[in-house]
C-alpha cells in the first residue's frame, strides 16, 4: 500500500497524544492533601471499586477511528501490478486480409474477432489506440478503438513496415503492441510485441489495369485488359466484360502461374451510359477484391449540329459541320429556335451565346451585338499552340495561315492558340466555360485562314466538340489498380502467434474503506464501556 | 518515575500573642510532670535544679518557679536571688517531633497542633524538670536541641518555629533518639500514619529503657471523612495521587478504615508499653483553656 501524500500522516504525532489527553478522566483541580491515602485506597478495594482512569478500549477505538481518517486524508491506495500501461494495436488493413480463410471468413472478420476477444480480457481501465495500416491509415482510441468503430474494408497495399513499427512502438516507455496481419507483403513478422498471424493462402487472380481507348462520342470502346494469377498449376480463368454495353463479353484466358497477360476487348457501349465491369472469375479464388476493374461510361451526346453564318461566310462552316459530323457519327440540321442540338457552329457575323453557358464552336463572331464593331487584325502570325491541352495535343497547325482575324471578339477563357502581335502573345482560340459545358471561339472566319484547308481540321472539330461537353465526356469512376504484392497469397510471411503481454493494473484508491473503518471504530466505540 | 510532592498549605501562626499568653499561664499551674533521670547529665555544673545541694545563688529571671527565691538574702540585700541546687541526679525528657510533610494535612494542618501541643508539653517540661530535649529528625543542624528552665520557653517556641518541614521516617527518629542516648522519657508528636513504621522505633525505645508517650492530634477528617463529592486525594510525601468519587457507601468504608488504622495505632503503642494521647484538635485560633485542658489533663496523668 502506497499513500500519495505521506506527510499527512505525520497528523498522528499530533493527533493520537491529544485524543489520548483528552480521553484522561477528569481530575479535580485541587488535591487534597491526606496522611491516610492508604485507607482511601483499602476503602476502594473493600468496595471492589477502581479509580476513574483512561478507558483503554475506548481510546483503542477512538485511536483507530483517527488513524484511519488520517490515513484516509493522506491518499492511501494499493499498488497496481506492475506491466504495460497502453496497447498499440497495429491492424494490417491491407487488401490482402480481405482474403477468405478455409472456415469461409476473411482475415479481416477474423482480425476483428481476435481484437474483440482480445479487448475482453484487458483491463478496463486500459488506454488502448488501434492503428490500422494498409489502405486508408486510420487511427482510433479509447472507446472507439475497443468498438473497432469505422475500420473500413481491406483494400490498398501495406505501405508500412509492421516490423519496424512494432519496434518503434515497443521502444515507447509502458506502450505494448499487438500486431494483427496475414503476413502479405512483409519480408517478415514483426518480432516486437504480441502477434497474431491471419493465415489466409490460395489460389488467386487479379484485374491488374484496364486501359481504355475511348471513341465518344463513338459507341466503341476498346479496353486492353492486363491480369494475372497466382495459382499452384497453370489454370484457367474467365473473364467477363459487362456492364452498359450493348452486349457483354466473356473470354476463357489460361494463365501460367504468377504470369501477366494482356487480353483486348473492343465492346460497343450503350448510349445511355452506365457502369462497365471488367471481372475476372477463377475457381477457387480466395480474394475477391481485386477480381474485378469497375468505371462509370458516361451518356453518348446527341450528335446534332446546327450551323450559323452570315452571308459573306462562304460554304466553310456548312462543310465544316458536315466534317464535324462525319467525325462524331452526328446530324447537320437547321438552326432553328426550337431545335435541340448538341452543339452549334457559327462562322462570322453576331451570335448572342453566352461564352461557357453552351456547346458551341465560333469563328469570328461577335458574341454581344451590343459591344462595339471589333477591330480587323490583318495577317495575324500564328506563334503557337497549346500542344500538351486536348485540343492541340498531336495536331500540327504550324501551317495555319490567316488573312485576317478580329481582336476583342474572344470571350475570356482558357487560350490555346496564339499569334505573335508584335512580340506579345495574344490569343486566337479559347475555350470558355467548366464542367459539362463548354464553348471553343476562334478569333477568325473560317474563309480568312486555311484551317479548313489542313488535315488537322477535321480532328480539331472534333476536339472542340469532345470539349464542349468537357468532364460529361470522360469515363468516371475508375477503380484503382489492386495493390502491388497483395495478390500471390502463396507467399505471405509466416510465423507463429505471440501473445499479449501483462498489463498494468492501476492503483486502487483505498481512503473510502479507512474511512468506513473508522466509521465502524466510532459505532463500535459507542457500545464499549 | 517520582512524582512531584504536592505543594503544601502554609500554615497559620504558630505562636500567636494569645497562644504564647495562654501558654504562660497553663505552665504555672501545678501539674505534675513526669519526668526521667538523666545519665548523661552528671557533670559537676550549675543548673537548675529542684533537689541537692546548695551551691550559690544567682539572680532572679522572670519565669523562675517562685518556690525557689532565696527570701532571706532579698532580706539581706533587697534584691531577688534564686538557690542554686546541683543534684546528683537530673529529671528530663525529650520531644520527639514528625516534621513530615504529611503533618501538613488536615483542613487545619495537623502540624499546626502538634507543635502547639509540643510547646505545652515542654513548657511543662522546662518548668518542672531539669531540661528538655528537642529531637527533629532530619532538620539538619536543628536536630537536637537542649533546653533548660522556664526563662528558656521562648527560646524553645522560637525554635519550634523554625523547624523545617522534612520528611524524615520514624527510622531516621529512632535513629537520632538512640544516637543521642535515650533521656528516659520521651514525647513523640506525630501522625503516626503508617503504623507499621512506627513498631520498630517503639520496640527499640522500650528496649532501652524509655517511657515513650504518643501524642496524635485527632483532626475531623480522622473521623468524619467527607461524605460525597469527587476528590483528588494527594500523599504529601510521596506524591501519590488517587481519584474517588465518594458516596455514603464509600464514606462509611472509609471511616471504617480510618476506625481500624485508629485502633491498630493504640494498640501498637498498648503494646509496646507506651501510652498514645489523642486530642480532639481546636481551631486554630482558638487559645481557650479548654482548647488546651485535654494536653495539659494528659500531661498530669
Amino acid at each position: 500500500m502506497t499513500f500519495a501524500e505521506p506527510l499527512r500522516l505525520l497528523a498522528l504525532l499530533f493527533v493520537l497524544p491529544l485524543l489520548w489527553w483528552l480521553s484522561q478522566p477528569s481530575r479535580p483541580r485541587t488535591a487534597t492533601l491526606t496522611p491516610h491515602l492508604a485507607q482511601w485506597q483499602a476503602a476502594l478495594a473493600a468496595l471492589r471499586r477502581r479509580p476513574p482512569r483512561l478507558a483503554r478500549l475506548r481510546f483503542l477505538l477512538l485511536a483507530v477511528a483517527a488513524a484511519g481518517a488520517v490515513a484516509a486524508f493522506s491518499g492511501p491506495s494499493l499498488r497496481g501490478r506492475p506491466g504495460a500501461e497502453r496497447l498499440v494495436v497495429v491492424l494490417d488493413g491491407s487488401a490482402s486480409m480481405g482474403a477468405r480463410g478455409a472456415d469461409g471468413r476473411s482475415a479481416w472478420q477474423r482480425a476483428q474477432a481476435a481484437l474483440r476477444a482480445g479487448f475482453e480480457r484487458l483491463p478496463v481501465e486500459l488506454p488502448v489506440t488501434l492503428l490500422r495500416a494498409g489502405g486508408s491509415l486510420r487511427r482510433r482510441h479509447g472507446a472507439s478503438a475497443r468498438a473497432l468503430l469505422d475500420l473500413g474494408a481491406p483494400s490498398g497495399g501495406l505501405d508500412a513496415d509492421l516490423g519496424a513499427l512494432a519496434r518503434k512502438i515497443g521502444d515507447v516507455t509502458g506502450a505494448a503492441v499487438w500486431t494483427l496481419t496475414d503476413g502479405q507483403g512483409a519480408a517478415a513478422l514483426p518480432v516486437v510485441g504480441a502477434r497474431t498471424v491471419l493465415r489466409a493462402s490460395g489460389p488467386n487472380a487479379a484485374v491488374l489495369s484496364v486501359v481504355c481507348d475511348d471513341r465518344w462520342p463513338l459507341p466503341e470502346l476498346e479496353l486492353a485488359v492486363e491480369i494475372a494469377a497466382w495459382t499452384d498449376a497453370a489454370a484457367t480463368a474467365q473473364i467477363v466484360i459487362e456492364g452498359a454495353l450493348v452486349a457483354p463479353v466473356e473470354r476463357a484466358v489460361a494463365f501460367a502461374p504468377g504470369v501477366r497477360r494482356r487480353e483486348t476487348f473492343a465492346v460497343t457501349r450503350a448510349g445511355s451510359g452506365g457502369p462497365l465491369v471488367v471481372r475476372i472469375a477463377l475457381p477457387g479464388d480466395v480474394l475477391a477484391g481485386d477480381d474485378a476493374w469497375r468505371a462509370a461510361l458516361p451518356p453518348l451526346p446527341a450528335p446534332r449540329i446546327a450551323v450559323l453564318a452570315d452571308a459573306e461566310a462562304g460554304p466553310y462552316a456548312n462543310v465544316a459541320a458536315a466534317a464535324l459530323a462525319e467525325e462524331v457519327g452526328g446530324l447537320v440540321v437547321a438552326a432553328t429556335d426550337k431545335a435541340a442540338v448538341g452543339v452549334v457552329l457559327v462562322d462570322g457575323g453576331e451570335a448572342p451565346l453566352a461564352a461557357g453557358a453552351v456547346r458551341a464552336i465560333t469563328f469570328g463572331t461577335r458574341l454581344s451585338a451590343a459591344a462595339a464593331p471589333p477591330t480587323p487584325w490583318l495577317a495575324p502570325v500564328v506563334a503557337d499552340w497549346d500542344r500538351s491541352g486536348p485540343l492541340g495535343a498531336g495536331l500540327d497547325l504550324s501551317d495555319l495561315r490567316i488573312a485576317q482575324a478580329w481582336r476583342d471578339v474572344l470571350p475570356a477563357g482558357e487560350p490555346f492558340l496564339w499569334a505573335d502581335d508584335a512580340g506579345v502573345r495574344t490569343p486566337l482560340a479559347v475555350v470558355a466555360g467548366t464542367g459539362d459545358v463548354a464553348s471553343v471561339h476562334f478569333a477568325f472566319r473560317l474563309q480568312d485562314a486555311n484551317l479548313p484547308l489542313l488535315a488537322a481540321f477535321p480532328q480539331l472539330l472534333r476536339r472542340a466538340f469532345v470539349r464542349s461537353y468537357g468532364e460529361g465526356a470522360a469515363i468516371a469512376g475508375v477503380s484503382a489498380p489492386p495493390a502491388a504484392g497483395e495478390q500471390d497469397l502463396r507467399r505471405a510471411a509466416d510465423g507463429d502467434d505471440a501473445p499479449l503481454p501483462a498489463f498494468a493494473t492501476s492503483a486502487v484508491d483505498v481512503s473510502g474503506w479507512f474511512l468506513l473503518a473508522s466509521l465502524l471504530a466510532l459505532a463500535l466505540r459507542a457500545f464499549v464501556r | 518515575m517520582a512524582r512531584k510532592a504536592p505543594a503544601l498549605p502554609p500554615l497559620p501562626p504558630l505562636f500567636p500573642p494569645a497562644f504564647r499568653e495562654r501558654l504562660h499561664a497553663l505552665v504555672g499551674q501545678p501539674v505534675a510532670f513526669a519526668g526521667a533521670p538523666d545519665p548523661r547529665q552528671r557533670a559537676r555544673r550549675s543548673v537548675l535544679s529542684h533537689s541537692g545541694t546548695f551551691v550559690g545563688h544567682r539572680r532572679y529571671e522572670r519565669g523562675d518557679d517562685l518556690r525557689r527565691i532565696d527570701w532571706s538574702a532579698y532580706a539581706r540585700t533587697g534584691q531577688l536571688f534564686v538557690k542554686q541546687l546541683e543534684q546528683e541526679q537530673r529529671r528530663t525528657a525529650a520531644l520527639l517531633l514528625d516534621l513530615s510533610p504529611s503533618t501538613h494535612a488536615g483542613g487545619v494542618p495537623r502540624r499546626l497542633h502538634l507543635l502547639r501541643g509540643a510547646a505545652l508539653v515542654g513548657g511543662f517540661a522546662l518548668v518542672q524538670l531539669d531540661g528538655l530535649t528537642v529531637l527533629a529528625p532530619g532538620a539538619g543542624a536543628q536536630a537536637v536541641r537542649t533546653f533548660a528552665g522556664a526563662a528558656a520557653l521562648p527560646e524553645l517556641l522560637a525554635h519550634l518555629e523554625e523547624l523545617p518541614t522534612v520528611a524524615a521516617t520514624p527510622q531516621d527518629a529512632i535513629a537520632l533518639t538512640l544516637q543521642r542516648g535515650v533521656p528516659g522519657r520521651v514525647h513523640w508528636f506525630g501522625d503516626f500514619a503508617v503504623p507499621a513504621e512506627v513498631e520498630r522505633p517503639l520496640f527499640a525505645l522500650r528496649r532501652r529503657g524509655a517511657t515513650v508517650t504518643g501524642w496524635l492530634p485527632e483532626l475531623p477528617e480522622d473521623r468524619q471523612p467527607p461524605t460525597s463529592g469527587y476528590l483528588r486525594l494527594a500523599d504529601a510525601e510521596t506524591g501519590a495521587e488517587l481519584v474517588v468519587p465518594v458516596d455514603p457507601a464509600f464514606a462509611a468504608e472509609l471511616r471504617r478504615q480510618l476506625a481500624l488504622l485508629a485502633s491498630r495505632q493504640d494498640r501498637l503503642f498498648a503494646h509496646a508499653g507506651a501510652r498514645l494521647v489523642r486530642w480532639r484538635a481546636p481551631a486554630a485560633d482558638d487559645f481557650s483553656v479548654a482548647a488546651f485542658s485535654p494536653v495539659a489533663a494528659r500531661c498530669e496523668a
